[in-house]
């Protein structure tokens, strides 16, 4: 079975969380004291990721880390509909990559601030926060057409991929990092639209959506 | 002069905001608000704070009906924003009191407009009203409404037609403190669009454009994209001289403060006082000798009811009835009753069935809950004699609507007889309707029904008496405890007997009455100047209960249960009695 290093709080764990209940994989979560103990430092996680960070996969001795890099392996090998990763599509495949690497920036503002906030990173939080509303304005935009153009994702197409699995967390967890999304109303809408998704779970400041 | 922007409509959302299932997070002059729509196209705005415990509303559910707060799960009706279920106290009926701020909501122009006290209607806007207004996407900007209004003055774009116009010409139709109408002409292609911004505290706001006319479906993705580039410019520019000012003193609204009615210990009214007055908007056969009366309010907002309420109804004859309110949660532009024809009746269904019409007036009380439904049951088996139904179908509706588990057993002479069938054919969960049944028969289907308690379950039933009685006597045999059998009676079959002399102590009110014989403790008391609410003053509907803190009442009403008389702690005034010289009660 899979494991996964794993620590309740973590926004990237989530997102494995995540994936692997919307795809009904199995898989053992091993916890991690990531806060206050910091486990994710010590000599003897470094022996599983060197680079000192979870979340971390265990799938049958295959040893693999960074949260997007998770999501592309896992989508690939357990999602027969092939719709999550749309490998078949060299098009969709473009857009899911950049919009992934658009997360790594949401990761990198609106989550570094919540890990200011709630966990005392030493980060500059108003930094972080300008940065996310920057971020923010572009994808509420990006969504906005998405929707008068009749679709539902980041990506075109017609079911959501790994990219909105991988903006998700950092944006439905925003306010935590005092970073309001009032002025986004079609990222709110979009939440909405993904908590709705059939296996869709929840985390410590997420709640489901109404019934669609 | 500027006009006070609190008594003005201003726009706090646009129409691609409120899709269905939704609450859009919005602001206006500091307040913040939550705006959602209703599944029957109402949009609702709403102080954005649950006033349980002050958590935004904007992220709680809307079902379609009701806005539950996902703090503690409090429920909210469309419309008047009451409370209808608090489920840390299932077996409660909320105060009507509780209730949230709303504000005044009007669409128009693919807006919805509200505001803090606004006087009149929204503005029309004539080139609007002639064109077919289509909205763009609005562009929420860190600055003033007045830096806002300053730099649209200059604003560009193309016109229709025309998106690749170089040098379009420009001219401004109108200006006032909150808008801005402009032309665009390039050769033989026009353009007007007005520009309405939303004051959303004292350094932001929403620009929130509205073209005079539609585009082609063709043109519209590319209008929409040319607008949005045109308006992210304005913005650099105003957000640009924003940052080079001061930053203004953000606006604090004002919480409302507790109505002084409701910080005091409420007067109840004297008697049964008509609280509302509504018309007859439609009335209609719904089953056999059953007539359904759809009542809507004259001006404003009906008040919130919840599962299981009743209303007295003041008939045009003096008379005053009891209705069940059968509308399902957040049906709240009319109250629907369900009135049988009795055939002894001694006037108040006659003259609902013969003399009251579509168009009258009618004078009826705020609703009362004292059947109250519990949503944390395993089950729930709602058990309908004849026109008994209408509780169990506004319980059934709100079950239904949460996806709780329910049982609907309707007992009728016939499928002609079962009232409002169309609802009954639309709900989920199980329905069985049990058809010209025998009263031998009836009692084994009850038998048959209840039979296998488990632990929370519950069982609701209204009816006729002697199936009442059925019911409940097959349920005690079957082991269900009383506090899980909830009941309604019609009326007070019992035969009064009003014969004893006894006193009545009241503890907080300090005085000492009697109620001689002929006379009931409801009459005295009122007679001595004491506020004491009543609705049917016979002994079925609980409105007039109080607490009895000595002495063993006489029970003679059918509202409390067996459990409840033996305990004698509660007492209906309006029938009951003392068995000892003298009861103490909490009043």
């Amino acid at each position: 079975m899979i494991k996964l290093y794993d620590y309740v709080l973590s926004v990237n764990c989530y997102k494995q969380r995540l994936l692997l209940s919307i795809l009904d994989v199995p898989y053992e979560s091993i916890p991690v004291d990531f806060y206050p103990g910091w486990e994710h430092k010590s000599e003897a996680f470094k022996k599983i990721n060197p680079l000192g960070h979870i979340p971390v996969i265990d799938d049958d001795g295959y040893i693999l880390w960074d949260a997007h890099a998770i999501l592309v392996y896992l989508a690939a090998k357990y999602d027969p509909s092939g719709q999550w990763y749309p490998s078949g599509d060299p098009e969709r495949v473009g857009e899911t990559a950049s919009w992934m690497l658009f997360a790594e920036g949401t990761t990198n503002t609106a989550s570094a601030a919540r890990l200011c906030v709630n966990l005392e990173y030493d980060f500059d939080l108003e930094a972080c926060q300008a940065g996310a509303h920057r971020l923010f304005r572009v994808l509420d935009e990006h969504l906005w057409f998405q929707e008068r153009r009749g679709l539902d994702w980041v990506c075109s197409g017609a079911h959501p991929t790994i990219a909105d699995l991988a903006l998700f967390p950092d944006v439905i967890l925003s306010e935590e990092g005092g970073i309001s999304r009032m002025d986004y109303p079609a990222l709110r809408r979009w939440t909405d639209r993904f908590r709705r998704i059939p296996g869709f779970v929840t985390m410590p400041g997420i709640f489901p959506a109404s019934p669609g | 002069m500027t006009a006070d922007p609190f008594t003005m409509w201003h726009p706090v959302a646009s129409e691609h905001d409120v899709p269905y299932r939704h609450v859009h997070h919005g602001q206006l002059l500091g307040r913040e608000l939550a705006v959602w729509r209703a599944d029957d196209d109402f949009v609702n705005v709403w102080e954005n704070r649950c006033l349980h415990r002050g958590l935004r509303l904007s992220i709680g559910s809307n079902d379609g009906t009701e806005l539950r707060c996902q703090y503690h799960g409090w429920r909210y009706a469309n419309r008047s924003a009451g409370c209808t279920y608090i489920p840390a106290h299932p077996a409660d009926a909320p105060a009507r009191t509780i209730c949230n701020r709303t504000f005044s909501s009007v669409e128009r122009y693919g807006l919805v407009w509200s505001g803090e006290s606004p006087v009149g209607d929204p503005p029309t806007v004539d080139v609007l009203e002639a064109g077919t207004p289509f909205g763009l996407r609005n562009l929420p900007v860190d600055a003033s409404v007045e830096l806002a209004v300053r730099h649209l003055q200059a604003h560009r774009f193309s016109p229709c037609g025309r998106l690749d116009a170089e040098a379009p010409e420009m001219t401004v139709d109108g200006v006032s403190d909150y808008s801005v109408a402009l032309t665009a002409r390039a050769g033989d292609a026009r353009s007007t669009a007005v520009f309405f911004v939303q004051p959303v505290d004292s350094g932001r706001c929403v620009i929130r454009g509205v073209l005079a006319d539609a585009p082609p479906a063709g043109e519209q993705l590319a209008v929409w994209r040319h607008h949005a580039i045109e308006l992210d410019r304005l913005r650099v520019v105003i957000e640009a001289e924003a940052a080079s000012l001061p930053a203004p003193e953000p606006m604090v609204p004002m919480l409302q403060q507790v109505p002084l009615h409701l910080a005091e210990v409420p007067d109840a009214p004297a008697g049964r006082q008509p609280a509302l007055r509504v018309q007859v908007q439609r009335k209609w056969e719904t089953a056999a000798g059953v007539a359904a009366f759809e009542l809507a309010p004259i001006e404003g907002v009906l008040p919130t009811f919840q599962p299981g309420a009743h209303i007295d109804v003041h008939l045009p004859n003096g008379l005053v009835r009891q209705y069940s309110i059968t509308n399902g949660p957040g049906e709240s532009a009319s109250y629907r009753l369900g009135v049988k024809l009795e055939p002894d009746s001694s006037g108040g269904s006659s003259c609902l069935h013969e003399t009251v019409r579509e168009g009258d007036v009618l004078a009826i009380s705020e609703p009362r809950n004292n059947f109250p439904l519990r949503r944390d049951s395993n089950r729930t088996i709602l058990v309908a004699g004849g026109i008994g139904i209408t509780p169990l179908l506004a319980m059934a509706q709100a079950l239904d609507r949460m996806s709780l588990p329910f049982e609907l057993h309707c007992f009728a002479q016939s499928a002609e007889h079962v009232a409002f069938a169309d609802v009954v054919d639309g709900l989920g969960g199980s329905v069985v309707r049990h058809l010209g049944l025998s009263p031998d028969e009836t009692v084994a289907e009850i038998r048959r029904l209840v039979a296998g308690y488990e632990s929370f379950a519950n069982l609701y039933v209204c009816g006729p008496g002697p199936m009442l009685e059925a019911v409940r006597r097959e349920a005690s045999a079957a082991g269900w405890p009383d506090e899980a059998v909830h009941f309604e009676y019609f009326k007070n079959t019992n035969e009064i007997d009003n014969s004893s002399t006894f006193e009545v102590a009241l503890a907080r009110s300090a005085m000492t009455v009697t109620v001689p014989a002929g006379a009931t403790i409801l009459e005295v008391l009122r007679g001595h100047g004491v506020i004491m609410p009543s609705s049917c003053e016979q002994g079925a509907c609980g409105t007039c209960v109080a607490t009895v803190l000595e002495g063993e009442p006489d029970h003679q009403d059918v509202y409390l249960n067996d459990s409840e008389h033996r305990a004698g702690d509660r007492i209906m005034t309006c029938v009951s009695r003392a068995a000892s010289d003298r009861l103490v009660l909490d009043l």
